[in-house]
């Protein structure tokens, strides 16, 4: 039982660990991106398509990561170059993206609300030589799909490329001070755009894997605001990779709990699923308040924002 | 915004009525044309599509009261997006607190027995504290700990949705299989106007809070207050005005309204409160306001506008199997388009600042800033 949990914790939590590692790109630059349940939606129907007609996994991944990529790159072009605010263009292309994916669902599949078919190849379980003998390691960390672990190496080479490259240096400076970035000669646009295409990268993984590893169908909306759960794990971490990859995890985890624990003990599901966004809200005051008493002698409300 | 003249110029000259909305209409022209080269490659002709959607929504009684009653919480959250907005403040909440007020004028409307004439005004008081309530977290969040109102905003839309479907699936459900509350009572109900549709008195009460607030915005000093907040919130500061008040009350006030539009759906339309009940009216609400610019009468045009495109889109499903969120596509066209500032030079009044070079080359920054709260 408990075990079962665990493993399906890790599963549940890989998208929301791809949503997080990509979101961490742009908020690093200095950039809230909250279109991240857009990218994923997008990715997934693309890479469900892309594996229907074609019969191939790796050919419906990549168009998934593509499509999520190239909406990244509309929506950098409208908040870099025409200067349309950040949330705004982010909810509009998330709505797009949701109304887009509903569209061709019903058009070019022909289905209404659910799309599944037994043509769509599925991923194979990996089971790792030796670590699945471990006793109770084993079976949680081996016989998961390719895409999961994928996803919990990425976090440590998000890490380094963050904290231990020249590009993630500036990457993390465009975000902390724009003004000192531009002065010292970084192309702050180029940067954002290039994070902003990572985060597009990432997402797509993450939608690749819902429609495709998680589940073999696609649903209108069926991102479930997984974007806004890996947004709230950034801000509770602060933007540190391993400890954003961790929270997702709980959330993961907390998620996971609010499937099980019903049915063994009757709560209600919804009381459940409230607690990644409590959490946050709750890691919100926490960081408001802290900032608060630092900035005591401001007041606290900075009329500039 | 700054080319606003310092005094009122004598002369009447329509161009200046008319500028404003260059804007908002060449944007909704360019979303119809690239939704019509989309609905070209999904391999159905343009002018058929839209041909339906407008005889859909318009011609007749039947179609147009239905377009109507889709009009009227959009004209609601519309005009709660808009009024937050107006002020800087990014509510971006009124989905949550549409369905808090939905709730609370759904359990209102079911356990008080009120006499008649009191019963409905009551719902619709419960459903605006239900709204501000909701809103008021953000709100004392923003201004005394200086957190981020939009993503608390957009955390506490899923939160309501849970919260008022645990209401409605545990503690109060109604006895049956629909996961909703009991019925409201006959004494909470808006009067229906039409056997075709769900179009009820809500719409008028819309329609005259939005006259309400343009007549509060343009000639009452708190009117004029809230915009000046929302030009820049530190010289209305330094101007003597109570920001962190003044923020308080706008977006209690933006949620109320927000509260109003789950008050209609449940008094007006569904008769109780169901679960899940809003295809996203409070997200619509964002677009309503974008296109009106954030004018109260402006939301009532755009409000009609993406109701008779959601009436309409229900017809094209039926006749031509085009999924009906195509209207959602052209929708959140029109905010991109009216988000992004393009820079049309010939479009702009001139004056003396246009002909100054920029000092330096760095770029304006400001709007993509984001305080890390």
């Amino acid at each position: 039982m408990l075990s079962d949990i665990a493993y399906s914790a890790i599963r549940i939590s890989t998208p929301l660990i791809f949503a997080a590692l990509g979101g961490l790109y742009t908020f690093q630059a200095g950039m809230l991106n909250i279109a991240l349940d857009g990218f994923m939606i997008i990715a997934a129907f693309a890479a469900i398509a892309t594996a229907f007609a074609t019969g191939s996994l790796t050919a419906g991944v990549i168009a998934g990561v593509l499509a999520s990529m190239l909406l990244a790159a509309f929506l950098a072009l409208f908040n870099l170059r025409f200067r349309a605010h950040i949330f705004i263009a982010g909810i509009a292309v998330t709505f797009l993206a949701y109304g887009l994916t509903a569209l061709l669902l019903k058009s070019v599949l022909g289905q209404d609300g659910v799309f599944a078919s037994d043509q769509i190849p599925t991923f194979p379980a990996i089971q790792i030589p030796f670590v699945r003998d471990i006793p109770i390691i084993g079976p949680l960390v081996s016989g998961h799909t390719l895409l999961v672990y994928v996803a919990y190496l990425s976090i440590p080479v998000v890490a380094w490329t963050l904290y231990r490259t020249r590009w993630g240096l500036r990457v993390r400076i465009v975000g902390e001070a724009e003004d000192a970035a531009l002065a010292a000669g970084i192309r702050v646009d180029w940067i954002k755009f290039q994070t902003m295409l990572i985060s597009g990268l990432f997402c797509g993984l993450a939608g690749a894997y819902l429609s495709l590893g998680y589940v073999s169908l696609f649903a209108k909306q069926m991102t479930n605001e997984r974007g806004l759960i890996a947004l709230a794990a950034i801000f509770f971490a602060k933007g540190r990779p391993v400890r954003t990859a961790a929270v997702a995890l709980l959330f993961g985890l907390a998620t996971a709990l609010s499937v099980r624990l019903p049915q063994v003990t009757g709560a209600a599901p919804q009381l459940l699923q409230l607690i990644p966004y409590l959490v946050t809200i709750l890691a919100m005051v926490i960081v408001g308040i802290r900032t608060t008493r630092d900035n005591a002698h401001n007041g606290g409300w900075r009329f500039d924002q | 915004m700054t080319d606003v003249p310092l005094h009122r110029t004598a002369s009447f000259s329509p161009i200046r009525f008319l500028r404003p909305l260059i804007g908002p209409v060449s944007a909704v022209v360019v979303a119809f044309v690239i939704g019509g080269l989309l609905v070209a490659l999904l391999g159905q002709n343009p002018l058929t599509v839209y041909g339906l959607l407008l005889s859909g929504s318009l011609v007749g009684w039947a179609n147009l009261s239905v377009t109507l009653q889709l009009t009227t919480p959009l004209i609601f959250t519309g005009l709660a997006v808009a009024m937050a907005f107006r002020a800087g403040i990014w509510n971006v909440g009124v989905e949550g607190q549409m369905l808090m007020g939905a709730l609370a004028a759904g359990i209102a409307g079911y356990a008080l027995p009120v006499p008649a004439p009191f019963h409905v005004p009551l719902c619709i008081v419960a459903a605006a504290i239900g709204g501000a309530l909701w809103a008021a977290i953000p709100a004392l969040l923003r201004v005394y700990l200086n957190v981020n109102e939009l993503v608390i905003c957009l955390m506490l839309n899923p939160t309501a949705l849970l919260v008022t479907g645990y209401v409605a699936t545990h503690p109060l459900k109604a006895p049956g299989p629909t996961n909703k509350l009991p019925d409201i009572l006959d004494s909470a109900r808006f009067t229906n106007y039409s056997i075709f549709s769900q179009l009820n008195t809500g719409i008028f009460v819309a329609v005259a809070l939005c006259v309400a607030f343009a007549i509060f915005n343009r000639s009452t000093v708190r009117g004029f207050e809230w915009k000046l907040i929302g030009l820049n919130p530190r010289f209305a500061h330094y101007g003597g005005i109570r920001v962190r008040r003044d923020v308080l009350t706008i977006m209690m006030a933006s949620g109320a309204v927000g509260g109003l539009a789950g008050a209609e759906q449940v008094l007006g339309v569904y008769g109780a409160f169901y679960d899940n009940f809003s295809p996203g009216y409070g997200f619509d609400g964002i677009a309503v306001a974008m296109l009106a610019g954030n004018h109260p009468l402006g939301v009532i045009v755009a409000a009609f506008l993406f109701g008779a495109l959601n009436s309409g889109s229900s017809v094209l499903q039926m006749e031509l199997g085009i999924s009906k969120y195509l209207v959602q596509v052209l929708q959140f066209i029109v905010v991109l388009i009216l988000a992004a500032k393009f820079s049309f030079a010939f479009l702009k009044r001139r004056s003396p600042d246009d002909r100054v070079p920029p000092a330096s080359p760095v770029p304006q920054s400001g709007q993509s800033h984001v305080t890390e709260t």
